[in-house]
């Protein structure tokens, strides 16, 4: 009790502050005055008097000390002066703090700015209540529909049977919700309103799927178990976003009826703010629709068939409940579904029934498919940038040691006066410190703003959907991170004059001598520089590889060409149309964009460059049915006539589909080589017939081969060409899922030099049917190059990091150059009076600077090659010990830093000799 | 423990029995009197007993306030709070005990150890 007393009274005295000296001062004075009158009345003189009363008293500082200490808190009183002390040494040196904050906070700025978006990709959890008791089908995502009764390596998507078979029978989970994997888009336009249908992204999700995430709605409610029946009224939740943007946040909307793709649907309840769903993806969906309505929106009704698999599961797993269990007892309810559709099972499933398994993984995370994508990306940016900071850390310590040096007299003599080493070291780090949080504080705007950059060119958005939903704002992780990092900063360059400031020999202050630049000193410096050039040289290689590689992938031979054609993406299901009038609509676009003076080819496709198409299991007729292990798909697009034209994909062999393939004639079609290759090695395959199911195998006959093109799926980057093949639009495979008769892109052709402009297609289409939605229309190069917007951006934030670097070391080494050609004025003016010229005298130094490059490369290099190890992955098939970036980046290096210690060899050789030898 | 905290502690004793004794003093006269009592103890630093007296203030056993002396002179007096007095107490009675016990030590013979 007493000491917490002591405490208190200790505080309040801290707060109460200096008023106590003085009352402390009259005291002592009062004290001594009594005793020097006591002495008086003793008999002494009035100068004895006061000496005796003074010995008698004792050490009056001491005494004041010992009062001080016991008064408020002493270790903060001490922090606090340190600051002040600091601040105002700083404040002296407006030019080294100036410039010193600026680098501490670019290199703070970069690092928090990578870690926000590693936090919001991969380390936040879904917006939801209690996301660790959730709990997801399948370790990896494996997008978006699989057909059949067997998966490689895992179940990660199920049919609604399934997922009724599993939630009815696995009693681990306390609730299991499913939810569309994808999220296609509508026609959406609200009851009586006759303006034209926007597009929106909408999901299919079960009754239960808010309930297991524990949300509520924002207004309104939220699906419940009833609304997710059979025959129960369409409904459907609409998100906080589209609410509030387009629809300014109109309580009205709840209850009002809306035409998704035409069929009306009432809105019950607006989600969360910030809530965007089980996937942090791209746009997030706007509309969360029941399971059961899906039949009624798609007439293909994916909900009726048990082999079409199409739904992610989530569950919350009961309290106290074991993960493991729970997915032991689901692989058997696996193995117990599969076995009760065995009578449907072609005789590859059955072959791969024994290897059919699953995996739960934690889903508090939500669906990886986004953080799977990114992950090495930020992983690499993460250690780009912490190379970067070190660098920064590297030049300021730098710096610092500069100023200790012409401290170190004070230490010196500080130390000889008795100062405890800690006191000396005290200055230093405090001054350190101070710099770098001050740096960290001015480097959070812009790690802000950086951030929203990165994010806005990573996720180029469509004007009114939403954006990827990635939280780029301060958040309590990132700033903290940032204070970590600072301090950790702070540390890290305050070492070394720190340490600098301890070795400080004392009798050097006596000595007197301001000569003293020790060999130690210098040493020091000059390693901070070569390992500035190391680092400097990883990030350049690195930079380099990354851009050569996306280089590579952007100037590669697609195999089609790219220039002077226009894409439209339609989309003729929002506009209502049936299967039976799309033909006619197709032939009518057609005719109606022919006729544009410039056009030279225009068809439709079902998906246009850089889409392969949808994937499709090939049976060759005469020729054994593929083994279970053997891998027979290849993709397959449907073409209106003019569409290899308007590519320029040349026909190698045979024909090209032309108007006389139509309903009535024999069902054709055309391959690439890769097809040609795969299924039919030598043969020549004009002629012969395939089918994509193993009970249709005489189904297509080959009429041609076509010349390989580039495509790329989600995985094939940099892998060999897929196989595809080309059915003709008019002859409607109704074998085929009937949503492949709804062709998605109208590919538009110039004829050679001529740009057709975009506003002349979107008035032929709409000449055609004005409620036909065009989503978007844009350059067939702007197209393929979408999928190179993140190795492009990540190319460039490297090159961006390298180039940073790059001048931190060119800055580090004519700082050391600079410092050190002035240190040896003497020598360099005894040797000129010697004989040497001028050019000796610049070949001297920057033989220094020369050799410590030398040494920062020769480091550099392992580091440089593991670095390019780890990228391989990310390089697209790019050679990552590619000598020639390899040399570029030395080069540049080499080039620049020499330059930089150009000038201050110069300068020293322009010493005259005489003026220094009169100053020894 | 130090030798200066065992003084710190039995100062801060006898600053308390003067106080008890005399009534409110200053600072200079509680030192006087312990001088007097205390023989060469506080002989030479007297400037010792300040940081005792702010350790009896931040515990509450004593309180100080600003009062006139004898010539009229403005001083600091200090005196003895209800704590303070309760703490006296206590501290007596255990240095008593602490004697008492040590005494009985002192005057056993060999044979009352066996």
């Amino acid at each position: 009790m007493k000491s917490v007393r002591r405490l208190a009274r200790r505080m309040l005295s801290w707060a109460s502050g200096a008023g106590d000296e003085q009352i402390l001062q009259a005291e002592i004075d009062d004290h001594i005055e009594r005793q020097t009158a006591e002495n008086i009345r003793a008999g002494l003189s009035p100068d004895d008097a006061r000496r005796q009363a003074l010995l008698k008293f004792g050490n009056v500082q001491a005494v004041k000390d010992s009062y001080r200490d016991q008064k408020g808190f002493p270790a903060i009183d001490a922090l606090t002066r340190d600051v002040r002390y600091a601040l105002r040494r700083l404040r002296m040196a407006p030019a080294f703090t100036a410039s010193t904050v600026l680098t501490l906070a670019l290199g703070i700025g970069a690092t928090t700015s990578i870690f926000s978006l590693v936090d919001a990709v991969l380390l936040k959890s879904l917006p939801v209540a209690d996301p660790a008791t959730l709990y997801r089908l399948g370790r990896e995502s494996h997008c978006c529909y699989l057909g059949g009764f067997s998966q490689k390596d895992e179940w990660s998507v199920v049919s609604y049977d399934l997922y009724k078979h599993f939630r009815d029978n696995t009693n681990g989970f306390a609730e299991l919700a499913a939810f569309q994997d994808s999220t296609p888009i509508y026609g959406v336009r609200r009851a009586g309103d006759s303006t034209p249908a926007q597009v929106y992204p909408g999901e299919f999700v079960s009754g239960n799927y808010f309930s297991v995430f524990g949300v509520g709605a924002y207004a309104g409610r939220v699906l419940t178990q009833s609304d997710d029946q059979p025959n129960a009224p369409p409904v459907a939740v609409m998100s906080y976003r589209l609410w509030q943007e387009r629809y300014a946040s109109d309580p009205g909307l709840i209850g009002s009826v809306f035409m998704l793709d035409e069929k009306p649907f009432t809105i019950v309840g607006i989600s969360p703010a910030g809530f965007f769903g089980d996937t942090l993806r791209n746009p997030p969906p706007d509309f969360f629709l029941p399971l059961n309505t899906e039949p009624y929106l798609d007439a293909e009704a994916d909900l009726r068939l048990p082999f079409q698999h199409w739904l992610e599961l989530i569950g919350r797993v009961q309290p106290g409940a074991n993960p493991q269990a729970i997915e032991a007892q689901m692989r058997v309810n696996l193995k117990q579904w599969l076995q009760a559709h065995w009578g449907e099972m072609n005789a590859n499933d059955r072959a791969r029934f024994p290897e059919q398994t699953l995996y739960l993984a934690p889903g508090g995370a939500g669906i990886t498919s986004m953080r799977e994508q990114y992950e090495r990306w930020l992983q690499i940016l993460m250690m780009a940038s912490g190379f970067v900071l070190l660098v920064v850390c590297a030049n300021v310590a730098n710096l610092m040691l500069v100023r200790g040096l012409e401290r170190r007299r004070q230490y010196s003599l500080s130390r000889a006066l008795g100062a405890p080493l800690s006191r000396v070291l005290r200055a230093p780090l405090a001054e350190s410190l101070v710099l770098s949080l001050i740096g960290g504080l001015v480097g959070l705007p812009i790690a802000f703003a950086t951030t929203r950059l990165i994010v806005q060119l990573a996720f180029p958005t469509f004007p009114g959907i939403g954006a990827v939903p990635i939280d780029a704002s301060p958040s309590m992780p990132v700033l903290l991170f940032a204070f970590v990092v600072s301090l950790a900063t702070g540390l890290v360059f305050g070492l070394a004059p720190a340490w600098m400031a301890a070795r400080v020999d004392p009798m050097e202050a006596l000595r007197g001598s301001s000569r003293s630049t020790s060999r130690a000193g210098s040493l020091s410096r000059k390693s901070l520089v070569v390992v500035q050039t190391a680092f400097s040289l990883v990030l350049l290689t690195t930079a380099g590889l990354l851009t050569a590689s996306f280089e590579q992938l952007e100037h590669q031979n697609f195999g089609f060409e790219q220039n002077g054609r226009l894409v439209a993406n339609i989309n003729p299901r929002l506009a209502g149309y049936r299967a039976d009038q799309l033909s006619l609509l197709y032939r009518r676009i057609r005719e109606s964009i022919a006729v544009i003076p410039g056009v030279g080819s225009v068809a439709l496709s079902l998906y246009a460059p850089p889409v392969a198409g949808w994937g499709s299991g090939v049976w060759a007729d005469g020729h054994p049915a593929p083994s279970p292990r053997e891998d027979n798909s290849s993709s397959w697009n449907r073409i209106t006539p003019g569409y290899l034209e308007a590519l320029a994909i040349p026909v190698l062999r045979g024909r090209n589909i032309s108007e006389r393939d139509t309903s009535n004639s024999p069902k054709v079609a055309i391959v690439n080589e890769s097809f040609a290759r795969k299924f039919f090695r030598d043969e020549n395959p004009l002629g012969k017939r395939f089918g994509p199911r193993a009970t249709m195998s005489r189904e297509f006959q080959i009429v041609g081969v076509v010349k390989d093109a580039r495509y790329f799926t989600t995985r094939g980057r940099g892998q060999a060409t897929p196989a595809m093949y080309f059915t003709p639009e008019a002859q409607a495979d109704y074998a085929q899922s009937a949503g492949a008769l709804f062709l998605h892109d109208i590919v538009i052709a110039g004829k050679p030099g001529v740009t057709v402009s975009p506003s002349s297609v979107l008035q032929a289409i709409a000449s055609v049917d004005t409620n036909l939605p065009v989503i978007s229309i844009r350059t067939l190069r702007e197209q393929v190059a979408t999928q190179f917007t993140q190795p492009q951006l990540i190319a460039r934030l490297t090159s961006f990091f390298g180039i940073l670097s790059l001048l931190l070391a060119v800055i580090g080494l004519y700082g050391v150059t600079a410092f050190n050609a002035g240190s040896r004025t003497g020598e360099i003016g005894v040797r000129m009076a010697l004989g040497a010229n001028r050019s000796n005298i610049v070949r001297l130094v920057l033989k220094g600077s020369f050799a410590l490059i030398c040494c920062g490369v020769v480091i550099g290099l392992p580091l440089t090659l593991l670095a390019s190890q780890l990228l391989t992955s990310q390089l697209y098939g790019a050679n990552p010990y590619n000598p020639a970036v390899i040399l570029a980046a030395i080069m540049a290096l080499v080039l620049s830093v020499l330059a930089a210690s150009l000038i201050p060899a110069i300068r020293a050789s322009l010493v005259t000799p005489m003026n220094v030898l009169r100053a020894e | 423990m130090k030798e200066s905290d065992v003084r710190q502690g039995t100062l801060a004793l006898m600053v308390l029995k003067t106080l008890d004794v005399l009534g409110p003093q200053h600072g200079y006269g509680i030192a006087r009197r312990i001088e007097q009592i205390s023989g060469d103890l506080l002989t030479v630093n007297q400037g010792t007993l300040y940081p005792v007296l702010l350790k009896l203030m931040q515990e509450g056993s004593i309180a100080a306030e600003w009062g006139a002396s004898e010539n009229n002179r403005k001083a600091r007096f200090y005196r003895l709070t209800r704590q303070g007095r309760k703490q006296l107490q206590t501290e007596t009675r255990n240095w008593e005990q602490t004697a008492a016990i040590i005494e009985r030590f002192f005057s056993a013979k060999a044979q009352d150890l066996e």
